[in-house]
């Protein structure tokens, strides 16, 4: 039924979404070349008519770049996490929305003409929906600021909005170019604690925040992979300024976050600056990393003038 | 069995002693022993100091608390599986396979992860004891007196699988996402990144447990010669029941609140050492419980020590020790039967 309910939505679909994923299976569907070269030409000539009009996000990260670029009204569900103010950055708009759990069978319920899957999504929900016609395009966990900014603009694109994703890169991009860093002294040492004793290593977007922010990340000493759980005696024997502690605001308490309230903690305060980071700062490569980069400069400068009273 | 004869040899006094300084030597290694390298005299001599240098910090508030967590917990689950075992007169009964570890986790999960723990600071060790006193009297429900291994085992599986799948359902009904991961602490049990405040949260419910099971030595060792005698001697059955079953659940709860459930170290440790006490009840209680301590101690500091990222959980390295142990047991038991 639900297939048959799908299929004048599906011709539709071939016309009007140019997009990059799903867009091979269409065609073939739609009648071949002919229908892809038609939907290419409608697509350069009226671009307005090539926003899809029912999206769901499946993933909080996409979640949000989607409350971000596109009109109101479009986005038709976003995931159960993007609704909590305290762990993510759209809820205001998230929760207006009807929530999923970021499963397939939900986001079909919806006849969406594009679906937002995550880095992780389950591969077997992504087959699922190709199979049943919807498009699917996939939000991936940006390593680094160019990335960051690809991201932005490949979901964009997606959506129709590719001047929206422009504005939103200009607008991170000026934000980290008032970020002023003094070159001329030493970098802080900094490392980062995440729930569950995880650090970050080199080669990751939150190095490239911490150096962005004048910061040096020690974890790159430790000879570790990018994401990885460190004792916290190491962390505590390190020998940081600044111990960064990357906190989920969600409010329920889980002994991941528990582990950032070891007292062993508390008792270092007077030997390193402890700064606490919301997670929805840096969790997911959007452009409020700009956020995460400006209140890092900050507590660097704090951590500095209070080094110099000392 | 036949193990009175070849315990004779052994005197008690001498061999406490024995087991209290063995107990003390590994605890002292486990200090040692980390993830960093530490110069412990010079954090130690920070920390009489009161300097908080960081190898101060790391010695008080990471290693100490973990190596008198490892003594005091692998004290109480040796204590308590001696005194169960003495109780349901059974080598079988150990506070993990019955199931009062289990229901010990579920008590502490729900205080933690609904909120309540905030609520006051004796909260989270006393949702461990309530869990194990649930756990302790549906068994003895499902038990009663002087059943059979064969019910005792198969009552314990019920409480256990039954607990342990609660316990899935509360974590999963936490908004907090890293909830639902976290069942392998809760079930296997670990030691790391404790701290002193939980230490010293647990230690108050933990010693009257302990005092409860010590005391009943001398009813355990009546208890031997038949639940008629000990009553003609002047023993109080039902008091003894109540007492016991309230010092494993004081003692198991409150650990099992900070560490997780950790299996095996009730059944190995009495299990070791009672042919040294030549099989009296009564006198395995102390030297179980030391020997728990000595057993887990150095779990604790194998899992430190096996370069296998993230560190393996307790309660894996006591399995693959004590599995092999029950499973030796039962095939001996069935064999005598």
């Amino acid at each position: 039924m639900g297939l048959a309910g799908k299929r004048p939505q599906a011709a539709h679909g071939s016309f009007f979404l140019p997009c990059a994923a799903g867009e091979g299976d269409r065609a073939k569907r739609g009648g071949g070349w002919g229908a892809l070269l038609l939907a290419a030409l409608v697509a350069i000539a009226s671009p307005a008519f090539a926003k899809p009009q029912r999206v769901v996000s499946l993933n909080l990260c996409a979640d949000e770049l989607a409350l971000r670029l596109a009109d109101p009204g479009v986005v038709k569900s976003v995931t159960w996490l993007s609704q909590d103010s305290r762990s993510a950055n759209m809820a205001a708009k998230a929760a207006a929305l009807p929530a999923n759990d970021g499963h397939a069978e939900e986001a079909l319920a919806y006849d969406p003409d594009l679906v937002l899957v995550g880095p992780f999504a389950d591969p077997a929900s992504v087959a699922l929906l190709k199979q049943v016609g919807a498009p699917v395009v996939e939000v991936g966990a940006p390593q680094t600021f160019d990335g960051v900014r690809r991201q932005i603009r490949d979901v964009a694109a997606s959506l129709g909005e590719p001047e929206r994703g422009e504005a939103l890169i200009a607008e991170l991009d000026a934000r980290l170019a008032r970020v002023a860093v003094d070159l001329s002294r030493p970098r802080l040492k900094a490392v980062v604690l995440r729930p569950n004793g995880f650090t970050v290593g080199p080669g990751s977007l939150v190095d490239e925040i911490l150096t962005r922010a004048g910061l040096d990340n020690l974890a790159a000493r430790l000879d570790i992979a990018a994401d990885q759980q460190v004792p916290l005696e190491v962390v505590a024997l390190l020998g940081a300024d600044l111990l960064i502690l990357d906190r989920d605001e969600n409010g329920a308490p889980s002994l991941a976050d528990a582990a950032l309230d070891h007292p062993a903690i508390a008792a270092l305060a007077g030997r390193m600056t402890i700064v606490s980071l919301p997670s929805r700062l840096w969790t997911c490569g959007g452009p409020e990393v700009a956020e995460a980069v400006e209140r890092l400069a900050a507590s660097a400068a704090a951590a500095r003038a209070r080094r110099a009273t000392q | 069995m036949s193990a009175r004869a070849t315990g004779a040899g052994v005197r008690y006094g001498p061999l406490v002693a024995a087991l209290a300084a063995l107990a003390l030597a590994v605890a002292l290694v486990s200090l040692m022993v980390g993830y960093a390298r530490l110069d412990v005299p010079a954090a130690l001599a920070d920390a009489f100091a009161g300097r908080s240098t960081a190898a101060a910090v790391v010695l008080e508030q990471i290693r100490l608390p973990r190596a008198a967590l490892g003594a005091t917990v692998g004290f109480s689950l040796g204590l308590a599986g001696a005194a169960l075992q003495g109780l349901l007169r059974n080598p079988l009964a150990d506070p993990g396979v019955i199931g009062v570890s289990g229901g010990a986790a579920l008590g502490a999960v729900v205080v933690f992860y609904s909120g309540l723990a905030g609520a006051f600071a004796l909260a989270m060790p006393l949702g461990g004891v309530a869990g194990a006193v649930v756990a302790a009297l549906l068994l003895y429900a499902l038990v009663g007196r002087g059943a059979g291994t064969m019910t005792l085992i198969l009552a314990g599986v019920t409480v256990n699988s039954f607990a342990g799948a609660l316990t899935a359902l509360a974590l999963n009904l936490s908004p907090n996402p890293y909830a639902a991961y976290e069942i392998m602490f809760w079930l296997m049990g670990s030691l790391a990144d404790r701290s002193l405040p939980q230490l010293w949260l647990a230690l108050p419910l933990t010693i009257a447990g302990w005092a409860l099971l010590l005391a009943s030595a001398p009813a355990l060792d009546a208890l031997t010669l038949g639940e008629d005698t000990a009553a003609s001697l002047g023993f109080d059955l039902g008091r003894l029941r109540a007492q016991l079953v309230a010092g494993a659940a004081l003692a198991v709860g409150a650990a099992v609140a900070v560490t997780g459930a950790i299996g095996f170290v009730g059944l190995v440790a009495p299990h070791l050492l009672r042919p040294l006490v030549g099989n009296r009840p009564g006198r395995l209680l102390l030297v179980s419980g030391l020997g728990g301590a000595i057993i887990l101690l150095i779990a604790d500091i194998a899992v430190r020590l096996i370069p296998v990222h993230p560190e393996l959980k307790l309660g894996v390295a006591t399995a693959l020790i004590g599995a092999p142990l029950l499973y030796s047991l039962i095939d001996r038991m069935r064999k005598e039967a």
